[in-house]
């Protein structure tokens, strides 16, 4: 499958709600196994909301692995690149039970070491 | 601040269980305003905080709260001045006049805060006035008048004060709801598009990009029902490019506390310490898709090339230039955040963190 992301959202990929948009398409064709090539061409903006929404989100039941096996950018621009790869990356990491009590270790740890 | 700060009785109502007097009607008051047309008094009616006016009889009595506005640059300092007068204003739900007649210089910082401030006034029935009359300065009115401001508060068309092209305001606006192309428009023509920084377009679509996830946080984030002001300058002299956005949301780290409150721990927490949680890469206070990545990415653009970042929230205050990033705790506090963007008009030194392709 072949998507023409301007024709479905135009020249600015920035917001979740298009985002999601493209989720939608794309979730369970990738489900199912079948390859995907998103196509960039006429798209000029790019934000995190965007990508988090798109393709950040696929990581929930998709392996990282598995979906850069599957799904494929075409004519991404370089800052486009550089906002979704650090989208997968942050994706990959997350946890959606998130340890409250790290968190707060982290904060004040930070905030001894300020101190000192 | 306290001593700028006067009250005025015009005439007509503080507290409307109090203040009625019956077999008399005093409606009319100060310039010409009539609260029988007021959609304040139609809300207090359809509230019914006041009974229809044919039942009873009012004397209604305003108080107004005068507001001198003093010189703000954007330092620090100029900033705790603004939140001086937000905390002057904020648990007060009646009229507010700004009075310019001490005000020789304002910055765009200023303009974004009176603006919002001004409809979180009238958000909550208050209503407000800028005693354009008291404004004397030329420069400061020349430049209300042309990034649009005094058109936009006074919701009037004034052509001949639209923006020139020659000039070096980047327009107020305000935006209630994320209007997604109204607001890149605005910063990839208004703000990035006058020639001043000469950079190519797709680095010019990247910064819009950056910039743009300062809206979507305040829009996702802050819960500000009157939504988000931004306004800016161009600095020949400094070669500087100024964008300040505001917010009257819950603030950055208030949004952090309640995220954190399962732990009781997290009323400890430093404004400081959660302002620098939230820059972090992968920090979000929404769960369910992985998100956090906005204020990292807008911090690395600016470290990169040798920008500023001011950020104002609650009590907290973030400072991410060149030398890296430094986050404190200030005495005062004001409901919001502020953005303060610098960006160098030097087209040299633009460049962006490019990865190698994920895919």
């Amino acid at each position: 499958m072949k998507l023409i992301i301007k024709d479905i959202i135009g020249p600015r990929c920035i917001t979740q709600e298009d985002g999601q948009k493209i989720y939608e398409k794309i979730h369970n064709p990738l489900l199912k196994g079948e390859s995907i090539i998103l196509n960039f061409e006429g798209v000029r903006q790019f934000a995190s909301p965007f990508f988090n929404f798109a393709i950040g989100q696929l990581l929930k039941d998709i392996k990282t692995e598995t979906l850069r096996s599957l799904l494929s950018f075409d004519h991404l621009t370089p800052a486009g690149k550089m906002v979704v790869e650090r989208v997968i990356e942050n994706a990959s990491v997350y946890h959606t039970d998130i340890d409250y009590k790290k968190i707060v270790d982290s904060i004040l740890e930070e905030q001894e070491k300020e101190s000192k | 601040m306290i001593n700028n700060v006067y009250y005025g009785i015009f005439g007509v109502l503080a507290d409307f269980s109090l203040q009625k007097v019956p077999n008399r009607q005093n409606l009319k008051f100060t310039e010409g305003y009539d609260i029988e047309d007021s959609e304040q008094l139609r809300q207090y009616q359809r509230e019914e905080i006041l009974p229809p006016r044919q039942s009873i009889p009012w004397r209604i009595i305003i108080m107004v709260k005068v507001i001198s506005i003093p010189r703000l640059n954007d330092s620090p300092a100029d900033f705790e001045k603004l939140f001086a007068i937000w905390s002057q204003v904020n648990d007060y739900f009646e009229d507010v006049q700004f009075d310019f007649s001490q005000c020789d210089f304002l910055r765009s910082n200023a303009v974004v805060f009176f603006g919002g401030l001004s409809r979180l006034i009238e958000s909550r029935y208050g209503t407000v006035t800028f005693e354009w009359d008291t404004l004397k300065n030329e420069k400061v009115r020349s430049y209300l008048c042309q990034n649009s401001f005094v058109e936009i508060i006074n919701q009037v068309n004034i052509p001949f004060l639209k923006l020139l092209n020659s000039s070096t305001c980047i327009p107020y606006r305000e935006d209630k709801i994320q209007d997604m192309n109204a607001i890149m428009d605005y910063l990839t023509d208004d703000w990035l598009g006058r020639c001043w920084i000469q950079v190519n377009q797709a680095l010019k679509d990247a910064i819009s990009g950056y910039v743009w996830e300062i809206y979507a946080n305040a829009f996702e984030h802050a819960g500000s029902a009157i939504g988000v002001f931004s306004c800016g300058q161009y600095f020949p002299k400094k070669n500087a490019l100024i964008l300040s956005v505001i917010d009257f949301g819950q603030g950055i780290v208030a949004n952090v506390r309640n995220f954190l409150s399962a732990d009781p721990r997290a009323e400890h927490l430093t404004a400081a310490g959660c302002l620098r949680w939230a820059f972090k890469k992968g920090s979000t206070t929404r769960l369910g898709i992985s998100r956090g990545m906005g204020l990292k990415l807008l911090k690395e653009f600016i470290c990169l090339n040798q920008g500023k970042l001011e950020v104002y929230s609650n009590e907290g205050y973030a400072l991410i230039n060149k030398d890296g990033e430094h986050f404190e705790n200030r005495s005062s506090s004001f409901e919001g955040t502020i953005f303060h963007i610098t960006l160098r008009c030097d087209e040299k030194i633009y460049k962006l963190a490019y990865e190698e392709p994920p895919f």
